[in-house]
């Protein structure tokens, strides 16, 4: 490696160094670590891709398991606040009237009443709306409470549609799910048809019969019958091959 | 089924956006109006920008009439798109216990291929060997 970038002239750089632990992976480094987290992956019976951490890992390799979770489950990125659980802001945390009845979060309540909820939001913006025309054509410095009020509705709005945005998650995965399986059945059943279809050919072909030669008399019209038979034969079965394979 | 929330939320944007211009244009094309008998409408220097660009009352009448029916347009957008909202009637429990199944026939869907193609490949197998055959009768 240049000695050079150790020579202590980090004013010329534009960026700061990396942090110092990247030297230490290295190919055997990283290894001898796959090594490590594999036993113990073995020894308590986990699959070594859901593994994260494993304890008491040499000092020298110490740097090659990632940190562990933060314990307050927060931390700084960018120098904003990050936090584990990603939870909307309450409209009162935000200081926004509430203006549907808050929907108890529990894991059986249905969502019926959302959409009623956003057909009633949604209506009465409209006469708020209506309303701020009438006042602005009488009296205009009365206008600013009702843009208030619009606007906390439209913020009401879009906070259940915030609220909604997990269950939406959910049910698209649903969907794409179902798209898969749907998918994956039709495949089945064409290869299945398929199938059918070239064992009712091979059987066709074990049902064609070669007649007997029945006497000395006809053997020379036999031959010419048989030789004939045999080329109506070999058409038909590559009719049907092809008409399979088309 | 498309992001319908985002569609939705557009839509309200869209919405409030139109608030905004129908209210500018009403501001801008309304007619002056006196209260009382003593109010007068001061005649305008030829030089002064004009404060409203006066329609004529029926032109205004029908440019009132599109906004509006464009509001409330939007506003039946909306609501339809809250009507298809994706799985309103479906509980948390109910999505969950629904992804377990998809899960597990998926699992078993996998199998049936899987069996199937196998079946395939033989088949295949006897076929050619069977056309192999033939093409010396």
């Amino acid at each position: 490696m240049d000695s050079s970038e150790d020579d202590g002239n980090k004013v010329a750089h534009l960026w700061p160094d990396p942090p110092a632990f990247w030297k230490d992976f290295t190919p055997e480094n990283i290894e001898r670590y796959n090594a490590l987290k594999q036993t113990y992956a073995q020894q308590h019976g986990l699959s070594s891709d859901a593994l994260v951490r494993i304890p008491d890992v040499p000092a020298d390799l110490i740097n090659l398991q990632p940190p562990p979770e933060p314990v307050d489950g927060k931390w700084k990125l960018y120098g904003q606040q990050e936090a584990l659980a990603n939870s909307l802001q309450s409209l009162e945390d935000a200081g926004i009237q509430r203006l549907a009845p808050a929907s108890e979060t529990t894991s059986d309540s249905k969502h019926f009443d959302r959409g009623f909820e956003l057909k009633k939001l949604a209506k009465s913006l409209l006469v708020n709306y209506l309303e701020l025309m009438g006042i602005m054509s009488i009296n205009p410095a009365h206008a600013s409470e009702k843009v208030q009020d619009i606007k906390t509705i439209v913020l009401n709005f879009h906070h259940i549609l915030n609220e909604y945005r997990p269950h939406q998650a959910r049910e698209q995965l649903i969907q794409l799910m179902q798209d898969h399986l749907d998918a994956k059945r039709n495949e089945t059943a064409a290869v299945r048809a398929v199938v059918d279809k070239a064992k009712r050919l091979i059987e066709g072909l074990a049902s064609i019969e070669i007649p007997k030669v029945e006497d000395d008399n006809g053997r020379k019209a036999v031959e010419v019958e048989r030789a004939a038979l045999a080329e109506r034969r070999e058409i038909a079965a590559w009719q049907e091959a092809d008409a399979l394979f088309t | 089924m498309g992001d319908r929330l985002t569609q939705l939320q557009e839509a309200m944007d869209e919405l409030l956006e139109m608030f905004l211009s129908a209210f500018f244009w009403v501001e801008r094309h309304h007619d002056l109006k006196t209260f009382g008998p003593n109010d007068k409408i001061p005649d305008l220097k030829a030089d002064q920008p004009k404060e409203v660009d006066t329609k004529s009352p029926e032109e205004y009448k029908a440019g009132q009439l599109q906004l509006a029916r464009d509001i409330i347009v939007k506003e039946q957008q909306i609501e339809y798109l809250i009507s298809t909202l994706p799985g309103l009637d479906n509980s948390e429990r109910e999505q969950i216990q629904l992804l377990r199944e998809l899960e597990d026939d998926l699992v078993t869907a996998e199998a049936q291929r899987q069996e199937a193609l196998k079946e395939r490949d033989e088949v295949l197998g006897k076929l050619d060997a069977l056309l192999r055959g033939l093409e010396r009768p």
